[in-house]
């Protein structure tokens, strides 16, 4: 039984984590098709943003709540369906008007907020935003409780480690010292308090209006000081979510290419995991170059007389040569995996070599669950 | 074309979507450009380090450190670019305790979307006009941005236009423009797309291009496609492969290999064999998506050979560097 398997078997929530471009998205999908598969009712919830997991499950367009996977894309796909299958992707705007609806004291204040000239740009801009309402989202399915599994793709940020700290980087934003100077002159009436805050603030307003104008500044301090009495329900939200995450019922997937970079990432990540105090639950290595052998010597001048030969030794000194090629990636990816090695657990391993076939569709995904939950546990 | 002609635009962006390869490609453009006698800087702004590592050199800062001959590098942190910014502009010093607030970018890009990346842009600009805030000055032939990723990028590149649509007035608006007229003449600026032979990726290049003569009336350079496998038979050893593999006769290159002294076992010929089989199925899956790219595009397409070797030190991008300038000039 793989990690992999192990986890989608016990666990209510899985997340999936790891740096751009190796195939979280792919993975994601494939643990929850899996699972769905064997009888589990599974959402699906992807934030990338180029709508990848909405091809493989053959969705134009993904909601804001997950929306079933018709069956019949499962039979004419081959694939025996026993559970139900639920994929959406996360809207970050349409979740934050969810958010600020149910935390606003009174549905005027709501309505001022949402009505707000810059409520549309703080949606996408305002720091950690959309980890903050992909994790809102996750707590917000998980606590409904309609679905055994929910799978989660974390978002497309430059550093894995980015989502983990995105709910604390945005109420520290919202409380900070800073953000309270700017919105102090709205506040109080007539400025009495603000005649007592220190030379700071005014130095601080003073540059702010030199770079954006005076006219921007105040709508962004007036929608701010609207938010104000919002603060303590994202704070307790956000500790919600940290607690679900590091319950039980989570587990991490750290999804890795086998190139330098992205593994440099995922041990740094897998470490970080361990501190917070977060469940590491499968290493996932994508697109790894299959070992067919064993190395070859062949020496330099036995190619040479190859080479030179006949049309059946020319081609046997290619073939010597593309596979001495393949060798060479094959061990230069497994001395980019060593660092994981000495600290990821040997049984916490799934490799997925690079397929025949692509996982784009449903059963380019079905062949990639096949890896993820069957291949063999690392050799 | 002429290589001088391709790096005639002295700011050259490279973008795509994450792990394709942008940073090799550029530092490999840098390496074309530097083998003509151009002095280059690469600036880094999405994640730091990669480059650096690549040159094998100390890791970048915000004044241009020369990695190789010619090529020099710069990390773009919009902290330190706002700090410059509100020098130059405002006569503003660092001294500020403001800029090292906690969040005092926050608010700032939170106030005016697109700010960060305007910040970024424009030290790119201050780059290209040869300025620098040390007392040092470089005059740069070509200014490489190694840029954001590709759906980043282009909100990345619209930053200026945003703003200038959306603040009408103020302080901002001025040097917003001066941008938007950087990115947007074919003479200064040119974005080039790096993608690999696979089906998102060339879904997503074919999007960016196409949004980018769209939303911003730039036509893309160059489509720089990597990590494509070479071929490795010849028609005639395909055939003959082919004949000998249907014939069960894959032992008889074992005989071969007798005939030269070499020792094969039976695995070693099903591995041989193996490998020709996956590059075979892994260059039929590259070459489909490169056709669908090319459908896709009027903008030339360069292919960049797969590294065995995995691309991650100077010798790989000197490698790389000589590929382009056979694919640039065949363009």
């Amino acid at each position: 039984m793989s990690a992999v398997s192990e986890i989608a078997a016990r666990k209510e929530v899985i997340v999936c984590a790891g740096a751009g471009g190796v195939g979280k998205t792919t993975v994601a999908a494939a643990v929850g098709l899996r699972a769905a598969a064997e009888g589990k009712k599974v959402a699906v919830l992807t934030i990338d943003p180029a709508r990848r997991l909405a091809t493989s499950l053959g969705l134009k367009e993904l909601g804001n709540d997950p929306s079933r996977v018709s069956p019949r894309r499962f039979s004419s796909a081959g694939i025996d369906m026993r559970g139900e299958l639920y994929a959406m992707m996360l809207d970050t705007k349409s979740t934050f008007d969810e958010v600020v609806m149910r935390y606003a004291p009174s549905d005027e204040q709501a309505e001022t907020i949402l009505a707000n000239r810059l409520y549309r740009n703080i949606a996408g801009t305002l720091s950690g935003t959309q980890e903050y309402m992909a994790m809102e989202k996750l707590y917000e399915l998980h606590a409904a409780g309609g679905y055994d599994l929910i799978v989660i793709d974390t978002p497309p940020t430059r550093n894995a480690l980015d989502f983990l700290d995105a709910p604390r980087r945005m109420t520290d934003f919202l409380d900070s010292r800073v953000l309270k100077w700017l919105i102090l002159p709205y506040t109080r009436a007539g400025g009495g308090i603000f005649r007592m805050a220190n030379a700071a603030a005014t130095t601080f307003l003073r540059v702010v209006k030199r770079i954006v104008g005076s006219e921007v500044l105040q709508d962004t301090a007036e929608f701010f000081a609207n938010l104000q009495g919002m603060y303590d329900g994202f704070k307790q939200r956000a500790r919600e979510v940290a607690q679900l995450l590091q319950s039980d019922a989570t587990s991490f997937i750290v999804v890795t290419s086998p190139a330098a970079d992205s593994v440099a990432e995922a041990t740094f990540f897998s470490s970080r995991l361990n501190e917070a105090g977060l469940p590491f639950g499968a290493l996932v290595v994508n697109r790894v170059h299959p070992r067919l052998g064993d190395p070859i010597a062949v020496r330099p001048r036995v190619l040479q007389r190859l080479e030179r030969g006949d049309g059946e030794e020319r081609l046997l000194a290619k073939l010597l040569d593309n596979y001495e090629a393949f060798m060479r990636v094959v061990s230069l990816e497994e001395k980019n995996l060593a660092a994981l090695a000495r600290r990821v657990p040997k049984h916490c391993w799934v490799r997925v070599p690079y397929l025949e076939r692509e996982a784009v569709d449903l059963p380019g995904l079905w062949a990639v669950s096949e890896q993820l939950f069957d291949g063999p546990a690392d050799a | 074309m002429e290589l001088d002609d391709f790096l005639g635009p002295r700011i050259i962006i490279v973008s795509g979507k994450g792990g394709v390869g942008k940073t090799t490609v550029s530092a490999a453009l840098a390496i074309v450009a530097a083998r003509r006698g151009r002095k280059v800087c690469i600036t880094e702004v999405d994640r730091k380090g990669t480059l650096a590592k690549l040159f094998d050199s100390e890791p970048l800062t915000y004044e241009p450190s020369e990695m190789s001959p010619n090529v020099w590098g710069i990390h773009i942190e919009p902290g330190d670019a706002l700090a410059e910014y509100l020098d130059v502009q405002y006569h503003m010093k660092r001294i500020s305790w403001v800029f090292t607030t906690t969040h005092f970018l926050d608010i700032i890009t939170t106030t005016a979307p697109g700010f960060k990346d305007i910040l970024v842009l424009g030290k790119v600009w201050y780059l290209e006009q040869g300025r620098t805030r040390s007392a040092v000055k470089h005059s740069f032939d070509n200014v490489i941005v190694d840029a954001p990723a590709a759906g980043h990028m282009l909100s990345f590149l619209e930053s200026p236009k945003g703003l200038t649509d959306a603040l009408r007035v103020g302080p901002i608006r001025r040097q917003a423009e001066w941008l938007v007229d950087m990115v947007t003449d074919p003479h200064r600026t040119k974005v080039h797309l790096v993608t690999l032979p696979e089906e998102m990726p060339v879904i997503e290049t074919l999007e960016t291009s196409e949004a980018l003569r769209r939303r911003l009336g730039i036509r893309s350079g160059a489509i720089f496609v990597n990590a494509v496998y070479s071929e490795l038979l010849s028609k005639q050893e395909r055939s003959l492969l082919a004949e000998i593999r249907s014939a069960g006769r894959t032992a008889e290159l074992a005989k071969v290999a007798a005939r030269v002294g070499l020792d094969l076992e039976e695995e070693d010929v099903d591995a041989l064999v193996g490998y020709e089989r996956f590059l075979e199925a892994r260059r039929s899956i590259q070459a489909r998506h490169l056709r669908a790219l090319r459908r896709g595009t009027e903008e030339p397409v360069v292919t960049l050979p797969f590294l065995f070797s995995a691309g991650l030190a100077l010798p790989d991008i000197e490698t790389l560097a000589d590929a382009l300038e056979k694919e640039i000039e065949a363009l």
